[in-house]
């Protein structure tokens, strides 16, 4: 069932469209990247979503359940700079934004304090937002995000301004996330979105290039990856291995020759066979899954 | 519920940053001087010196009347420069921050938002007002003569209604600009203009918000609300409804 549906979703600053025509769906349940590089219109899109900011073109669809209600009751949404109000403390701004999404005073109280819990604020709840650093912040934001319980949850580059530890934090968070809500996060770091997304879209240059789940994008674009490793390697090999059609690409290093392929068993069978009539003295041997990277590099080329 | 989640907050935030304490006291500050320094003027003046041998020191002392019209006056100006510091960061500044992002992605009605911040500044502003005019009253009284209770509290209800419109007015422009500054700015020369206007203009504009400090003037001293003075009130709160209506509408109409 779709959660949330758009359909040529275009926004125009100036004359010069950022985002073009985009078309998908959320599925319920469902933990989305956005994906792209810096510039892609991740940020544009995530507001119009949250309603900051009126598509020029297209429309966005939530379920019918909603539809005469306010939206934003909806959804839970981190900017990719959250700024609070600094004179509250963390426990006093998860309240007032509670209430703010029409939870009664007990109520986001309570919840304010689980959330704190999970977050790891505890400790620094009654601290003002002012003296907390980066990381709690980010935290805080995900709590505020998530205070109201959403059903869908949209995260502006949660991880991108945090050091490793912090973005182990908030990646772990995110996963535990995904039992209870929809999560649609942009990032431009391909491994977060390989790591806690079911789908992702990948946007460049405001169009939506590839939309899919990771098993059907990379069966999709399934490019294997042949890895074999010499003690030495045969001078023929290239020129060997370039003779067949079904080989796409014979990258010579060191001691290691990769090749890509768009048959990946079909590569493997002959390569083997030539191995042991040429007699090469291979080390290694391995068949790759084309990984999401060279889908993105592939894709943000093209 | 929503809207007085808000105002609590805004009521919280002022106390916090300490406006709380110092708008009263400057406000008493704003009240008290000029009465003051009219009665010891002519110590002052002495003390001072300066003056030829043998000159006679003669200002007449003011009616109580007029001494607590000096404290009207300074509110006209300073206190107003005042008001319109004190409010112009009050949208602007929420989104100039970003904070406007986090608040507004609730399902927050624009009016509960509007009005919840009106709503505060106006208590925080009346209330020091009010205080600023007791004090003004106790000395008024202590050395120009007495002025019944009920006079002031009259002049406060005229004047008040000046005051409001004036938040409200820097209000709108909070909501069209996102630079505090830029918005104290403007919302100043609005002021200035509604006053020109109505000196231009006096014998068309009987009821401009701009003559109230006028009425306050022909109250105290005849004790009587004429009928032109209820028209300018009710002038007057027709302009406030209607910049506060604008003001939810052009917040509802802005990307954020």
């Amino acid at each position: 069932m779709a959660l949330l549906k758009v359909e040529q979703l275009t926004k125009s600053f100036e004359g010069k469209e950022v985002v073009k025509d985009l078309n998908f769906e959320l599925e319920t349940g469902k933990c989305v990247a956005l994906l792209g590089p810096n510039g892609a219109g991740k940020t544009t899109t995530l507001r119009m979503l949250a309603g900051f900011s009126r598509p020029s073109r297209g429309t966005i669809q939530f379920d019918e359940d909603t539809l005469s209600k306010d939206i934003r009751q909806y959804i839970g949404y981190l900017p990719q700079f959250p700024v609070f109000h600094n004179w509250m403390t963390g426990k006093e701004f998860l309240v007032y934004a509670g209430q703010l999404s029409h939870m009664s005073k007990k109520e986001a109280e309570e919840h304010a304090d689980r959330l704190l819990q999970r977050v790891g604020l505890s400790d620094a709840k009654k601290k003002r937002i002012g003296k907390y650093s980066g990381g709690m912040k980010q935290r805080l934001g995900i709590a505020q995000a998530m205070i109201h319980n959403p059903t869908l949850i949209m995260l502006d580059e949660p991880v991108s301004s945090l050091d490793p530890i912090g973005r182990r934090e908030v990646l772990n968070l995110l996963t535990e996330l995904k039992e209870e809500a929809t999560i649609l996060f942009s990032t431009h770091i391909l491994r977060d979105a390989e790591e806690i997304s079911d789908e992702i879209l990948l946007l460049k240059d405001g169009q939506l290039i590839e939309h899919g789940s990771l098993d059907e994008l990379s069966q999709l674009h399934h490019t294997a990856r042949l890895e074999l490793d010499f003690r030495s390697v045969p001078e023929d090999v290239r020129e060997v291995l370039s003779h067949f059609d079904f080989i796409e690409h014979v990258n010579v290093q060191k001691n290691t020759v990769i090749l890509m392929t768009a048959e990946g068993d079909r590569a493997r069978k002959t390569i083997l066979k030539l191995a042991a009539e040429k007699d090469w003295d291979l080390t290694r041997f391995e068949l790759v899954r084309s990984n999401l990277e060279d889908l993105f590099m592939k894709a943000v080329n093209r | 519920m929503q809207w007085s989640v808000i105002f609590k907050k805004e009521l919280l935030e002022n106390w916090r940053n300490f406006k709380w304490i110092w708008v009263p006291i400057v406000f008493i500050l704003f009240g008290i001087m000029d009465p003051i320094t009219t009665y010891y003027m002519p110590k002052i003046i002495d003390a001072v010196g300066g003056l030829p041998e043998g000159a006679q020191i003669n200002i007449p002392q003011p009616p109580p009347e007029q001494a607590l019209l000096m404290s009207i006056n300074e509110y006209s100006s300073l206190g107003v420069l005042m008001i319109v510091l004190i409010t112009m960061g009050i949208i602007s500044g929420e989104k100039k921050s970003g904070v406007a992002e986090l608040i507004l992605s609730r399902p927050v009605s624009f009016t509960n938002y509007i009005t919840a911040k009106w709503a505060s500044s106006i208590l925080l502003i009346l209330v020091s007002f009010i205080t600023g005019m007791m004090f003004s009253w106790y000395y008024v009284n202590l050395l120009f003569g007495d002025l019944s209770l009920s006079q002031v509290f009259g002049a406060i209800f005229i004047y008040g209604f000046w005051l409001i419109l004036v938040v409200s007015i820097t209000m709108l422009i909070s909501t069209l600009f996102k630079i505090p500054g830029l918005v104290g700015f403007i919302s100043v020369l609005i002021v200035i203009f509604i006053h020109m206007l109505t000196s231009i203009f006096r014998h068309i504009l009987t009821y401009s918000p701009a003559n109230l400090s006028s009425y306050v003037s022909a109250y105290l001293y005849t004790g009587e609300m004429t009928a032109d003075m209820w028209s300018t009130i009710f002038v007057t709160l027709i302009g406030i409804v209607l910049l506060l209506t604008s003001s939810i509408f052009i917040l509802r109409n802005r990307e954020i």
